[in-house]
């Protein structure tokens, strides 16, 4: 099976609005699902530029899917639904 | 040719302000630095409002370039006052007005001689002396020297050479002579010493000398330090238009110097125009910023505006904390003698968004201010290009 890929934005219109928490992620997802996810950082998504009317920061790329105003419980349940 | 210039300073003790005064500027379209030392009258605050009203006269005279700075010093020595109670001098100065090639001009009043070192050995400039015409015991050295890569001046209040007078071993004080010892010692340990920690060790040493490490004088050690400079760029924001993303990131990878980019989407530009991979750090970034990343052939990622915001903080109060991005960033910034900004205009409209934190600003406008800072604060030379 594929490795789900995680990637959190850490630019700074997500770091101030709320992804500076989710980078509890970068702990807690490798003891949950262990070798099956990988979780890392990224300097910027670029969707903030894109998206800014909506304002949807924080950004979380799981595999391909964009979650907008990410949080831990909705990454994890995104996660979830990849690995099913 | 690069002129690292530092001065460390201890007031006398029991005084709550310092009797010396050390004024330096930098005019890079000149490339040209005037640096003025002053040492006021007595001590405390009487001495620093001498020495800063000298000091800073004279470094205003000189810059305006209206007339030679020889007839400038002579002007200000001529029209010092003599103090009422001592009379004795009011101030005593030592101006250096020097360019990027080597050319020195330089004029003492009252202060110690200066000493000129190169490769170990002290030189004995020639001087042409000028006598006051209205106060007898007043009398400048105009010197006009060559100063070569390597070469070092030092300059300092008679606090520094007077220290430790009395003592059992220095009964006449460590004088000039004593003060070269400890400069060619210093210097053989480690000769590529930064001005900044050169003077900072004269002055302590000389406090050690003072019995019970009381100064009692102020004292003041002013080293410059010709060497090669040490370039930096730091590329932040991507550039207005986007057609020229290939051409700057281009520029940017082939400086010679050390680089660094901050900011993620300016990260991500360079990393798809020169198919350099980013890796983040693995580790939490602790408190308030986005940790570093890496690229190769890059000596520092970090995120944006956020992290410049920090630094600037940071340069302006002269303390931080070495393990975040900011930390790294100042430590970048005073390791290098000439840092080039590329500054990128485009706007993130997402960073103007009512819900975020008031403390995000303008890149330009952080940038604009850390320039004044390296500038006035480090004695860095700076230059932004915006793109």
């Amino acid at each position: 099976m594929a490795k789900v890929n995680v990637k959190v934005c850490l630019g700074t219109t997500c770091f101030v609005m709320g992804s500076s928490n989710l980078q509890e992620l970068i702990e807690l997802v490798p003891k949950k699902y262990g070798e099956d996810v990988d979780v890392s950082g990224s300097p910027c998504l670029g969707l903030c530029s894109i998206d800014w009317e909506f304002s949807k920061a924080p950004y979380v790329k799981v595999n391909d899917e964009v979650i907008k105003e990410a949080t831990v419980e909705k990454v994890l349940a995104a996660i979830d639904r990849e690995l099913k | 040719m690069f002129i690292d210039i530092d001065c460390h300073q201890i007031k006398k003790y029991n005084q709550n302000a310092f009797g010396d005064y050390f004024v330096s500027k930098r005019y890079p379209d000149e490339a040209r630095l005037i640096a003025v030392l002053s040492d006021g009258l007595g001590s405390g605050i009487k001495a620093n409002i001498l020495s800063c009203m000298t000091a800073t006269m004279l470094l205003r005279f000189v810059e305006g370039d209206q007339i030679p700075i020889k007839d400038a010093a002579e002007i200000v020595m001529n029209s010092l006052p003599v103090c009422q109670v001592r009379k004795i001098s009011y101030s005593t100065f030592s101006i250096i007005d020097i360019n990027d090639e080597g050319h020195a001009k330089i004029v003492e009043e009252g202060n110690p001689d200066f000493i000129w070192i190169r490769d170990g050995e002290v030189m004995k400039p020639s001087y042409e002396s000028i006598p006051s015409k209205n106060h007898k015991n007043r009398c400048m050295k105009s010197y006009k020297i060559k100063l070569e890569l390597g070469d070092r001046l030092i300059f300092c209040s008679d606090g520094i050479t007077q220290c430790g007078l009395g003592n059992e071993k220095l009964k006449l004080g460590l004088r000039r002579s004593g003060l070269i010892d400890l400069v060619l010692e210093k210097l053989k340990q480690d000769p590529e010493i930064s001005s900044s920690e050169l003077s900072s060790y004269l002055v302590k040493q000389a406090r050690n000398i003072e019995t019970d490490r009381n100064p009692k004088d102020d004292m003041s050690a002013l080293v410059l330090y010709c060497r090669e400079p040490r370039k930096s760029l730091v590329f932040t924001g991507p550039p207005f238009n986007q057609k020229n993303d290939a051409q700057y990131a281009q520029t940017f990878i082939d400086f010679k110097g050390k680089k660094a980019i901050a900011g993620g989407t300016t990260a991500n530009l360079i990393s798809r125009e020169l198919n350099i991979p980013i890796t983040m750090d693995t580790t939490i970034s602790i408190g308030k910023l986005p940790s570093c990343s890496y690229m190769e052939g890059v000596d520092l990622v970090t995120e944006g505006i956020l992290t410049l915001t920090q630094t600037l903080e940071y340069l302006e109060n002269g303390e931080w904390d070495i393990d975040n991005a900011a930390g790294k960033l100042v430590k970048f910034l005073l390791d290098s003698d000439c840092i080039y900004f590329m500054v990128g205009a485009k706007l993130n409209q997402a960073h103007y968004n009512p819900n975020l934190p008031i403390e995000i600003e303008i890149r330009k406008n952080i940038i604009k201010k850390m320039k004044t800072v390296l500038q006035d604060k480090y004695y860095k030379k700076v230059s932004v290009q915006y793109m």
